[in-house]
């Protein structure tokens, strides 16, 4: 494969030469700590070396919100609300977003496959960049390292004052085409040590969740979650979504729209007649955690949560996903070694 | 549709902002009136009927005569609905009924004060049967918009019960917290589009609270951000002293 070095000082230079083929999608700074991704407009507003973004690239392939179809009640008649692929380079993900869009692709396409996402999956690029894991990253744990490059077409990696540029895919030879860099033949850095780790891979992961029904994890952290929904908002990989229409004000013409729900909102499972049958929020909780290390993964053998701290970073109770898990595989390991 | 649906539109203890807010419709003003026929409405005509379709209610109940005409508001109508925190969940208001009713009636008429009967301030619900809520002080405007259109067209309106925060991170809003505010969103019912924190200010909760909100949750994270216990409960009490009577 081959390597390059970009100098940091170049980067805008870099950034410019994509947005001269493609739209780019990147990393900004957005409030006083924040960062979201964005079109990028000025090459010089792309911020390579963030921690996390507050909402992943999910966003653009699954919107919050977005239109399904018009309706006329004049005519009785509705037309579909056509989507196009998303024929972007999305430049600076980290590569436990880009893994998390692998999750999505799976929910989307089996079963029966989801229209509007695959249609905007269509034409995407990736370029990737290493993160330095911060106090709640734990995607190692999930084995998704801050240097994997899997999925991305280009690949940045942090080395000094620069990066190292891989291109993994003949997409990615187009996109470098005329943008000279010096070749480099030093191989990569490894970008740092995570701070959070769960203790033991999801191979076991299946089973302790199974024995953890009830944990009584899941009432401890009741008492101070308070069921805002946040940690499913977040989640790169949460994909669940409510449908509603609204009728204008003229009560000739509405929208259907769809728009994301989570798991821990009170509403979520609530089914026709009022009837909610989730109602604790330890109930709830566990079916979060659940979610990302059992139910889909008995069937893929892969773990749902690809480590990257929203969750933990944004729940206003501080209650950690890390933590919820390791405490249910000591109270699983101390369950093996001395039973009641 | 057969006939327009008659609606009466009333006020009581309420700075009569949520009426305002109504007249603020410019662009729909119209459309609004091409579905319905406004029986009465003391803001804006001067007409009286004697029973309505759909009635909607601004303000708090506070006085022996609230009480009175809201029975007779009920009697009159086929669907109540209350408009803004006020009547919803008694509001702004409800703070005068976490202190001594006495010394709010000395305080605000000093020696006249026998000649005004006063009562605690109530949301409309906790006298007379409710069918929908606009909340919001003033009232939202989308949601209102919202509702009517579901009553015109005989359907159920869907009123939300999900937290600010829900919203906000729907428009990638950095959160306040961030910034060293504290914000009632986690257990504040959204509807409002997270008005508040898209312009970086806090929710102070006038939408009211979410179904079953875990109070005790929502202590301990203001008093993580400083706050005494006393000064959480204040908070939260600013526009839901009702519904937190006897929860501290
Ligand atoms: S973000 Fe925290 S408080 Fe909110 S629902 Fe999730 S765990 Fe509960
Ligand atoms: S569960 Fe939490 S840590 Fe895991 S992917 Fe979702 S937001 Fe990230
Ligand atoms: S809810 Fe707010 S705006 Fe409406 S009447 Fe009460 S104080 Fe005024
Ligand atoms: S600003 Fe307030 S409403 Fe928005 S996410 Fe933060 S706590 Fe929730
Ligand atoms: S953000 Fe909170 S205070 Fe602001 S309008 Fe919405 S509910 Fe009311």
């Amino acid at each position: 494969m081959v390597q390059f070095y970009l100098d940091a000082e170049r980067l805008p230079a870099f950034v410019a030469h994509l947005m001269a083929q493609k739209t780019v999608i990147a990393p900004h700074a957005k409030g006083q700590k924040s960062f979201t991704f964005e079109t990028v407009a000025e090459p010089d507003q792309v911020v390579l070396d963030y921690p996390r973004v507050m909402q992943s690239i999910r966003k653009f392939f699954l919107p919050p919100k977005e239109e399904l179809l018009t309706f006329d009640l004049t005519e009785n008649s509705y037309e579909t609300t056509e989507v196009e692929p998303i024929d972007a380079i999305f430049l600076g993900v980290h590569s436990y977003d880009v893994a998390a869009v692998g999750r999505l692709d799976y929910n989307f396409s089996v079963g029966s496959p989801e229209k509007n996402y695959l249609t905007r999956r269509q034409g995407a690029v990736f370029v990737g960049v290493s993160f330095v894991p911060d106090s709640y990253h734990f995607s190692g744990s999930v084995n998704i390292r801050p240097e994997d490059p899997t999925g991305c077409d280009i690949f940045l990696t942090k080395l000094f004052e620069g990066y190292v540029l891989e291109v993994h895919t003949p997409t990615g030879e187009e996109l470098i085409k005329g943008f000279d860099m010096p070749a480099h033949d030093a191989g990569r850095p490894a970008t740092g040590h995570f701070q959070q780790h769960i203790y033991v891979p999801q191979t076991r992961l299946s089973e302790i969740m199974e024995q953890s029904y009830d944990n009584d994890v899941w009432a401890e952290t009741a008492e101070q979650c308070v069921g805002c929904g946040t940690c499913n908002l977040v989640c790169p990989t949460c994909y669940c979504f409510n449908v509603d229409e609204a009728v204008d004000v003229t009560v000739t013409k509405g929208h259907r729209e769809r728009h994301w729900d989570g798991c821990m909102l009170r509403k979520f499972s609530e089914v026709a007649g009022g009837e909610v049958f989730r109602e604790s929020l330890a109930g709830r909780q566990r079916h979060r955690i659940f979610r990302k290390f059992k139910y889909i993964s008995d069937t893929t053998g892969q773990p749902w949560c690809v480590g990257c701290g929203r969750c933990t970073a944004a729940c206003p109770a501080h209650i950690s996903i890390v933590g919820i898990v390791n405490r249910l595989i000591s109270d699983h390991a101390q369950a093996v070694v001395a039973p009641i | 549709m057969a006939e327009k649906p008659r609606v009466a539109i009333f006020d009581f203890t309420g700075c009569e902002g949520c009426e305002l807010n109504q007249l603020n419709f410019e662009d729909q003003l119209l459309d609004i009136l091409a579905h319905v026929d406004i029986v009465e409405w003391r803001e804006a005509m001067d007409d009286r009927a004697a029973e309505y379709d759909i009635a909607f209610v601004e303000g708090s109940l506070s006085t022996p005569d609230c009480i009175t005409r809201i029975n007779d508001i009920r009697r009159r109508t086929k669907v109540l609905v209350a408009l803004g925190a006020c009547a919803v969940q008694g509001g702004i208001n409800g703070m005068k009924n976490t202190q001594a009713i006495e010394e709010v009636r000395e305080e605000v008429y000093g020696e006249d004060k026998y000649l005004f009967p006063t009562l605690p301030a109530l949301a409309l619900h906790e006298v007379v049967k409710v069918d929908y809520n606009v909340r919001g002080c003033p009232m939202t405007q989308i949601e209102f918009l919202k509702l009517f259109t579901s009553l015109v067209m005989g359907k159920q309106p869907i009123e939300p019960d999900h937290a600010v925060c829900v919203d906000c991170k729907l428009k990638e809003n950095e959160c306040v917290y961030e910034r060293g505010m504290i914000c009632l969103g986690p257990v504040t019912r959204a509807g409002c589009d997270a008005q508040c924190p898209s312009v970086g200010q806090y929710c102070t909760g006038c939408r009211g609270l979410v179904t079953n909100p875990n109070l005790s949750g929502m202590e301990e994270i203001l008093v993580e951000h400083g706050l005494s216990v006393d000064e959480a409960w204040k908070r939260l009490e600013l526009y839901n002293a009702n519904d937190l009577e006897g929860a501290r």
